[in-house]
């Protein structure tokens, strides 16, 4: 492929999968994932039972956590770091756009991103391919299907936090800031309010939609449960009102939104500011 | 662009930093000439060099070519800029970086003009490089795609002896067959030797102070009909 924006890509692409942060992270990651595959065999086979479907379950938080935080660091370092180096200002000085600057460094660091990810789901699934039936693979599948689209998302994010913010770790702590809002934030303030206002399923879909991580996850767990259960009485609203279909197009619409409007701020941030 | 027509022009340049700013900077520079863009600290060459590139929004006008650089890429399809510093990935090789920039201005590393031994082999990673070999790869980079107005920011100044010779050199040929240059240093002693420069640029604390012309140091007689003159 021919233009700036994939050989963009390829070049942050080789960058991040060579450096230790990555490696690094792929590494823990895949720990991580086989660690709460076995704890999640070894519970369900404590309680007499088999199969492999409640250990997907288990590797939700994770899935959604990990690569979220993950996403929103590498994206935040970017640009940034970049900048300071000086490299930014001898690529913006090429005959090419500031999209394709945005749109390149994106592809690239998702694209690591998402080998981090592949990695530490293959060593989860290699655990899981021994017991599971294939139908039990499903919600798997999904949730890596959510953690792809959150991680693509969050790393959309961090390049916007990363092209307005004024240095490296300005952009860091801004992206630190930003996940724990999405991790806890919300859902301590939606906790907060909760006892005094009544909260219409609604609002939480609403609350949901503008939380990328609430979104995976929800995703995620909507796979898991095709009727809904995983998720509660809001679970029988979301498929009683849009369907299975409809709920798990709006969530995948929301990551998508999510995405594109990073990379559209980012944009604008590199129109408007010095590289 | 006609020939004998300006390949760079800059008019009322100016840019604020807070109190201090760049005013009302112009200067205009023909094919084949490079220029030397001389200054104390801050006296903001490598801000005039930053606006030129499009890296920086500024009041005023600047053309390269004939386009104005507010235009956005086109430009920039002229132009090569090497900052002061510039930090490159250390995992990375030479070859790498070359072929990026090569993909991102379309061009072929067949025609890179850089003399045998400016560069270590391609295949070597930027990590095991020293500072000045470092340089020597930026600048190469700079050279990627046939630029025809180059902006460099001090760009000898982590070289050793024999890379600013064959940079000089390089750069003296390129001056020959028309590519333009515009090259801070803090003194000009410390810029582009009188051999290679021919166009003198003075900043004082954002303003230019002084612009011309400079005498060329040539081995062989100068005839009645040469354009040079004497430096002011």
């Amino acid at each position: 492929m021919t233009g700036p924006v994939p050989a963009l890509a390829g070049w942050e692409f080789r960058a991040a999968v060579r450096s230790r942060w990555v490696l690094g992270t792929a590494v823990a990651f895949a720990a991580l994932a086989m660690t709460v595959t076995l704890l999640g065999l070894r519970s369900i086979r404590g309680l007499g039972l088999t199969g492999a479907g409640p250990t997907s379950n288990s590797l939700v938080n994770l899935g959604v956590l990990l690569p979220s935080l993950m996403g929103l660091l590498l994206g935040a370092g970017h640009l940034a770091s970049a900048r300071e180096q000086g490299l930014l200002s001898m690529i913006g000085a090429q005959p090419i756009s500031r999209r394709a600057i945005v749109l390149g460094s994106f592809a690239g660091l998702t694209g690591s991103l998402w080998a981090t990810i592949a990695v530490g789901f293959g060593a989860a699934a290699l655990v899981i391919s021994g017991v599971a039936s294939s139908w039990e693979v499903v919600p798997l599948l999904a949730l890596v299907v959510a953690t792809l689209g959150l991680s693509a998302a969050c790393v959309a994010i961090g390049v916007a936090l990363s092209a307005f913010a004024n240095g490296r770790t300005q952009a860091l702590a801004l992206s630190i800031v930003v996940w724990i809002i999405f991790a806890f934030g919300i859902d301590l303030a939606l906790a907060a309010v909760a006892p005094v206002v009544r909260l219409g399923p609604g609002v939480l879909l609403t609350a949901i939609l503008l939380n990328p991580i609430e979104a995976a996850r929800v995703l995620a767990l909507l796979a898991a449960a095709p009727d809904g259960t995983a998720l509660g009485p809001f679970g029988s609203y979301l498929i009683g009102t849009f369907g299975r279909e409809g709920a798990a197009a709006i969530l995948v619409g929301a990551l998508a939104v999510w995405t594109v409007a990073g990379l559209w701020l980012a944009q604008i941030a590199l129109r408007r500011k010095d590289l | 662009m006609a020939d004998g027509a300006p390949i760079l022009e800059v008019e009322g340049l100016s840019k604020s930093f807070g109190s201090w700013s760049l005013d009302d900077v112009a200067f205009v520079l023909s094919p084949g000439r490079v220029a030397s863009l001389t200054g104390a600290n801050g006296s903001g060459k490598s801000t005039v060099l930053r606006c030129i590139a499009g890296l920086t929004r500024f009041e005023g006008t600047v053309r390269v070519c004939g386009v104005p650089v507010d235009d956005g890429v086109d430009a920039r399809r002229h132009l090569a800029y090497i900052p002061q510093t510039v930090a490159l990935p250390a995992t990375a090789t030479i070859g790498e970086v070359l072929e990026l920039f090569a993909r991102l201005r379309g061009a072929d590393l067949d025609d890179l003009p850089i003399p045998d031994g400016f560069l270590r082999p391609w295949s070597t990673r930027i990590g095991t490089l020293s500072g000045g070999h470092r340089q020597r790869v930026a600048l190469a980079a700079a050279f990627v795609g046939s630029p025809r107005v180059l902006l460099l920011d001090e760009p000898v100044a982590n070289l050793d002896e024999e890379g600013r010779t064959f940079f000089w050199d390089l750069l003296s040929g390129l001056r020959d067959e028309g590519v333009t240059a515009l090259v801070a240093a803090p003194a000009f002693s410390s810029g582009a030797p009188a051999a290679v420069a021919d166009h003198s640029i003075e900043l004082s604390d954002g303003k230019v102070v002084s612009s011309g012309p400079l005498l060329r140091v040539v081995d062989e007689p100068v005839s009645s009909g040469d354009e040079e003159e004497t430096a002011t």
